[in-house]
This record gives structure tokens, sequence and C-alpha cells, in this order.
């Protein structure tokens, strides 16, 4: 190919190139372009989570009660002789695990329910809906996936906190957990006495599990905590103050919790799978390192 | 044949792909599976990052150089497709050097054709580039490096060579043969090395290669070991490494140096994927491997580069196809994206195959389709169906590695091979007829 053809053919592709680019960065900016932009945690000092973590390494079950007992008591809305008697109750009404295989959503219908005999005490504010859900040690959350602006939208913020390492099997990683927290309405007066009701949709992922006789290993996930903050009108600010459900409503039965069975590797396979594999490898090698010095340098007529 | 003249080859190649990502953006809008590769959310955010002033290791899972995100910083600003655009204007730049490679090899028009078209509208290379895998440029890349090598330009070679190492490791296996090739019989100073024609008839390549062996004395190989043209590409290539690495340890310490470089070389993944390794490694994770076992899984591709080395480093561009099959199939862990790594070289070497389309190639083909299509069936019943398959998943892997040993022999058997370049006192001799 001669330079000038060359030349030629450098300066046609240089052409084709700026001409998809632009065609295709106008289309992409007019047309399907979304404006959204994933927006990290800006105020990560409202997730309670985060609180949590500056108080404890790691996510453990006694811990996060004992956190949640005492050391969020100091954030309960004031003012209110008995903060129970506001009457908020949070429940879970169904938890499921929708889908097959590593890959699935954990599905929770919370209801929400102010009595109505309580509405009069709660001043007019604006009250979000915090949704913590505690990961056992198999399972995980993507944070990014959770940034999608299409899929969660319905939410005022979501998080994740604890062990965000994506790739590393459940007997090398801890615990993790997701905060969700939901716009509850602005005039929280006007509820209904059956209470309103919300979905929530978290996408889930299987570690890697430990070895198991059986190939399999079972990973439970419980209900979620919940609590409702509002915003008050202070004698010179806002304030957040926290409202949680009665202590003797929040206990969790076993039936709260959703089983996911996940396959494992077998130990019993370990021996025979290493000799085999080493053993493969090996004829590989072999048969390549022979290909090489019979058939390099000589040529194979044309048939 | 093939009439279609190499610009509108291009032409069409740029219009598919800028469809493809068209319909890649309004698929990841509005369906349930995205086009997308997670790795291009990946550079995405890290460009972002970098765009802030942030180090772009604050994105989990971001295990390139920093000149990656450097490249997409556009995304913030003009377009999120931005890197797509690039990485398929990286995939026509490989269709364009495969012919350039080839022409100057003298290779016929509709062969030429026949390896662009190849390269241009194979679906597993074209849908890389559009969904926002970023091989593309390290292909490109490597082309340049051959281009560069053929016109016996080894400072840029060496420029470019120590570029693309610092950002994708993996051409570091090419290092002994580029070294092997700068052979001081057709490097000399001043002179351009004459490259061998490609020719149809075998007798003529086996006459050329049988005076080369003849000449390669022992004694004479170790003496001209250590010559300019040798000396001068490694000093280049390390210097750019080193340089490149030590301006980006400076901006984002030790963070950089694990997640591009160390990660890389260490790299071992229990989860499941190609490698014949992955169900040994996740049923001895719990335990740290002794030394010897590290040694045992390494040897088998130390053996294989080093023989495929000293036995075609002469023929640079078959001995880069062969080495990068033998690499991914023997490496610890194998994903899709790294059969692009041969696949950009798999053109230049088939005009120099004996290998008919029909049936030979044909079957081997299908024979490699039909291994990664079981093995991928497998993987769906253990990651989507959640069956404990993980034995049946290893023997897949087993198959595949069977199946890429078996055509990497059948390709070897079936190469013509000859030296890319020629001696200037055999000028008269060689001319094709």
């Amino acid at each position: 190919m001669s330079t000038l053809q060359c030349n030629r053919l450098c300066f046609h592709l240089k052409l084709a190139i700026l001409w998809m680019f632009f065609s295709g960065a106008v289309f992409c900016i007019h047309v399907f372009a979304s404006t959204t932009e994933v927006e990290t945690n800006s105020d990560a000092g409202k997730f309670i989570m985060k609180s949590y973590f500056e108080n404890y390494e790691s996510l453990h079950d006694s811990s996060f009660e004992d956190f949640m007992a005492h050391q969020l008591s100091s954030s309960l809305c004031q003012g209110i002789p008995d903060n129970w008697n506001v009457g908020v109750r949070l429940s879970v009404r169904e938890l499921s695990l929708i889908g097959e295989g590593s890959h699935r959503h954990l599905s929770s219908s919370i209801r929400l329910q102010i009595g109505a005999a309580s509405i009069p005490k709660l001043p007019a504010h604006l009250c979000e809906v915090i949704v913590i859900q505690r990961l056992p040690l198999g399972v995980f959350a993507d944070p990014f996936e959770l940034q999608n602006p299409h899929k969660h939208k319905a939410f005022r913020d979501i998080a994740v906190f604890g062990d965000t390492n994506l790739e590393l099997p459940s007997f090398q990683s801890n615990r993790s957990a997701v905060e969700f927290h939901i716009d509850a309405g602005s005039n929280i007066l006007f509820m209904q006495n059956n209470g309103t009701e919300f979905n929530l949709l978290l996408p889930l992922h299987a570690r890697y599990q430990p070895l198991d006789e059986s190939g399999y290993s079972v990973v439970e996930i419980g209900e979620p905590d919940m609590l409702m903050r509002c915003s008050v009108e202070g004698k010179q600010h806002k304030q957040s103050c926290l409202f949680m459900s009665p202590p003797n409503e929040k206990a969790k039965s076993t039936s709260a919790t959703v089983a996911w069975k996940i396959p494992a590797g077998m130990k019993a396979h370990a021996g025979f799978v290493s000799v085999i594999t080493f053993v493969t490898a090996l004829l590989s090698t072999l048969s390549i390192v022979y290909a090489s010095m019979f058939w390099s340098g000589t040529k194979v007529s044309k048939t | 044949m093939i009439s279609l003249k190499p610009r509108s080859i291009l032409l069409i190649s740029a219009i598919f792909r800028v469809g493809l990502i068209l319909v890649g953006e309004w698929q990841d809008t509005h369906m349930e599976v995205r086009y997308t590769d997670v790795d291009y959310l990946v550079f995405s955010d890290a460009a972002s990052l970098m765009a802030s002033g942030q180090s772009p290791y604050k994105r989990t899972t971001y295990r390139y150089s920093p000149l990656l995100a450097f490249l997409l910083i556009p995304n913030s600003f003009i377009s999120r497709c931005w890197g797509k655009f690039l990485f398929s204007a990286s995939d026509l730049f490989v269709g364009l050097f495969i012919r350039i490679i080839l022409k100057q090899r003298k290779v016929p028009d509709d062969l030429c054709t026949y390896s662009m078209l190849i390269w241009l509208f194979n679906p597993f290379t074209f849908t890389i580039g559009t969904r926002g895998n970023c091989e593309p440029i390290v292909c490109a890349i490597i082309l340049w490096i051959i281009i560069c090598l053929i016109n016996g330009n080894v400072v840029q070679a060496a420029f470019w060579y120590g570029l693309i190492v610092h950002f994708r490791i993996y051409p570091i296996i090419y290092a002994l043969p580029i070294v092997i090739f700068l052979d001081p019989r057709f490097f000399r100073s001043g002179t351009k090395p004459l490259l061998s024609d490609w020719t149809s008839d075998p007798g003529k390549a086996r006459q050329i290669n049988s005076e080369l062996i003849d000449k390669c004395a022992v004694c004479d190989v170790w003496k001209s070991t250590f010559t300019r043209s040798r000396i001068l590409f490694g000093l280049i290539s390390g210097t750019v490494f080193l340089l490149c690495t030590g301006f980006f340890f400076h901006l984002y310490g030790w963070e950089f140096l694990h997640e591009a470089l160390l990660y890389h070389l260490t790299r071992t993944d229990a989860r499941h994927n190609f490698s014949i390794y992955f169900y040994h490694i996740y049923l001895n994770y719990e335990r740290e491997l002794s030394v010897l076992e590290k040694l045992v899984s390494f040897l088998p591709q130390f053996i294989v580069q080093l023989v495929l080395i000293l036995c075609f480093a002469k023929d640079l561009v078959f001995c880069f196809f062969v080495q990068t099959v033998a690499f991914v199939a023997f490496n610890k862990v194998i994903t899709a994206q790294y059969f692009v790594w041969f696949f950009c070289v798999l053109p230049l070497i088939l005009p120099w195959s004996n290998m008919k389309l029909k049936w030979k190639g044909l079957c081997c083909i299908l024979l490699w389709m039909g291994a990664q299509t079981h093995w991928l069936l497998w993987g769906y019943l253990l990651e989507f169906k959640g069956k404990n398959v993980f034995l049946q998943l290893w023997m897949a892997s087993l198959l595949f590695l069977a199946a890429n040993t078996f055509i990497l022999i059948v390709l070897i058997r079936h190469h013509n091979y000859g030296p890319v370049f020629r001696q200037h006192t055999d000028l008269k001799t060689t001319k094709t007829t």
C-alpha cells in the first residue's frame, strides 16, 4: 500500500470517526441523555447507620440493638409527654425473596399507621420513614446499583453501610446494612386510620459461601428495622427527631425471616479437583510444547 | 471475491457502531437488562471522581491506570457516551492497522479485505467497544507497535510499548519476543529492515527460514544479544513505564500501585470463570496455598510461554498470537474480554495459514464456540438458577482448555512459518514470482 493511499485512508478514517462522534454525541445529549446525576450521599450525617459505624467497627445484631435502644433515645422527639403514645406503628406486612439464583430481590411491604387520636398531638411537619435492612454474611447489596435513579426514584435517599466489597466470599467479608429514607408525606395530619403502605424492592447478590457437605448454604434475612423521623419547628430553627414503634411491638417473630439457599462448594471435591486440574494443565502444556518444537520453522504443503 | 473498498468498509463499520451505541443507550434506559458493560460504569465513576480532583481509586473495583479515567473525563461534561465512541474509534483503527500491516507485507487485496472484515464484523469484537470495554485501545496500540517494528521505528515502538504495559500489564509477555525480533542482521543503523513478503509458495518461505537457521550459530546469538536496537528498546520502554508509574504513584500513592498493578499480578478469583483453576482456588480459599502449589500452577504458563517464544519469535505476529492464546488459556482468571487480546492478532496470521475454512476452519470455530457455550450453560444454571453445578462447571472449563489447546496446535501445524524480515543480501533470490 503506497504512502499516498495510506494517507488518504487515514484521512477518510479520521473523517468517519469525527462524524461518528458528532452525530452520536448529538443524539446522546438530546435524545437519550438522562440529566439525572447520581448523587453521592452528600449529607451523610443524617444516616443512622453512619452514626452506628462511628461507634462500632462491624455490624452485629447485639451491638445494633443496643445502639437502637440506648444511643438513639437522645434523638427521640421531645416535648411530647410520652413518645410511645403518639401511636406510630411501623410494621412489616410481608417479607419475601423474589427470583432465582445468585441475584434476587428482597421485597418488603411496610405499613405506617398513626392512631387517629394521636394525630392532633403531632405538629405539622415533614416526616420520612427510615428503613434499615440488616444483611447477613452471605449476601450483599451493590451501592452503585442502588444509585440507579430510574429504579429508585421513589426514595429520598439510599445508602449501604458496612462491608461493600463486592468480590470477597462470605467467609472473608463482614456484614452490611442498607438504609432507605422514604418520604412519608408532608401533611401527616390527613393520614387515614388504616395508614399508608410502602413497598421496597432491594436487589441482593449472593457471595460465595463456605464449603458445605450438602452443597448448599442457607442464609436467613430478617425483617428490617423501621423508624420515622420528622422535622419539627423549634424555637430558633428546624430540628429533627425520631419516632419509634413501642418496644413490645418490635419483637420479631421467627416466621418473619426469609431463607435463601445458595450453592456452596463441597470439601469432598478438593482432592481430586486439584489433582485433575494440574494433570490437565500439564497435558496441555506438553501438547503445546511438542507441537511447537515439531512444527516450528516447517511448512505444511497446501492440499 | 469481495470488492468493497477499505474506506467503505470503515464507513459502514463506523455507522454500525454508532447505531449499536445508540441502541445500547435506549436499552439501558428502557429495559431491565443493560447493554452497557458494568466496567464502563466503573470507568465513568472513576473519571467523574478524577474530574472533581479526587482519586479514581475511590471507586471500588476500579483497577486500571488513571490514564483510562483521564481519557473518560469528557463523560462528565460532553456525554456519557464519550468513552464508547472512543473505544469504537479504536476499534476502527485496529481494522485500519490490520490492513496497513498486511499491505506492507504484500498480501493480496482480497485477503486484506477478509482480514479487515474478520475484525470489524466479528460480533464479539464490535460489541466489546460499543458496550464500553476499553480493550480496543490496547489492541490498537499493540498493532501500532507492530507497525513501528516492521518499519524499523524502534524508538516509537519502545515508547508505545512502555505505555501499554503500564496501561494493561499483560503485554509484558511480548517483551522477550520483541527483543529477539530486534535481530541485528535486520535492524542496522540507518537502514530500514526488509520485510519478507507474503507468498503462497511454501517452498520459498522454507528456504528463507532454513537459511536463517543455518546462519544462526549459538556463538553469533550470544555475541549479538546486546545490540543498539535492543538496548534502546529496553531503555526507552522501561523509562516510559517507570515514568508513568512513578507519576501516578506520586499522585495516588499505594492505592494506585495496589489496584492498578499488584492486584493483577497476584489476582486469584474464587468466583466461577473460564479458568480451570477457579474451583481449585475456591475449594482451597480458606487455607493458604503452599509455595509449591503456587509454583506448580504457574509452571505450565511459564513453560508454554518460553517454548512459544523460542520457537516463533522471528515470526513476531504469529508469536504474539500463540503467546496470547496460551496466556489467556493458562491464566488463573479468564473473562470473556480477554479473548479480544488475540482476536486482534488473528486476522494478521490468517493469510499465512494453510487451513481452509471448509471444513477445518469451521470445525475449529464451532469447537471453540461450542466449548464456550457449554461452559456458559453450566454457569447460567449456577448463577441464575441457583443449582449446585460446580463440578460440571469445572469440567466444562477443562473442556474449554482442551479446545483451546487443540485449536492452538492445529493453527501451529497449519501456519506457514516465516520470519517477518529477510536479509538485504537475499533480495534478488527472494523476489516473488
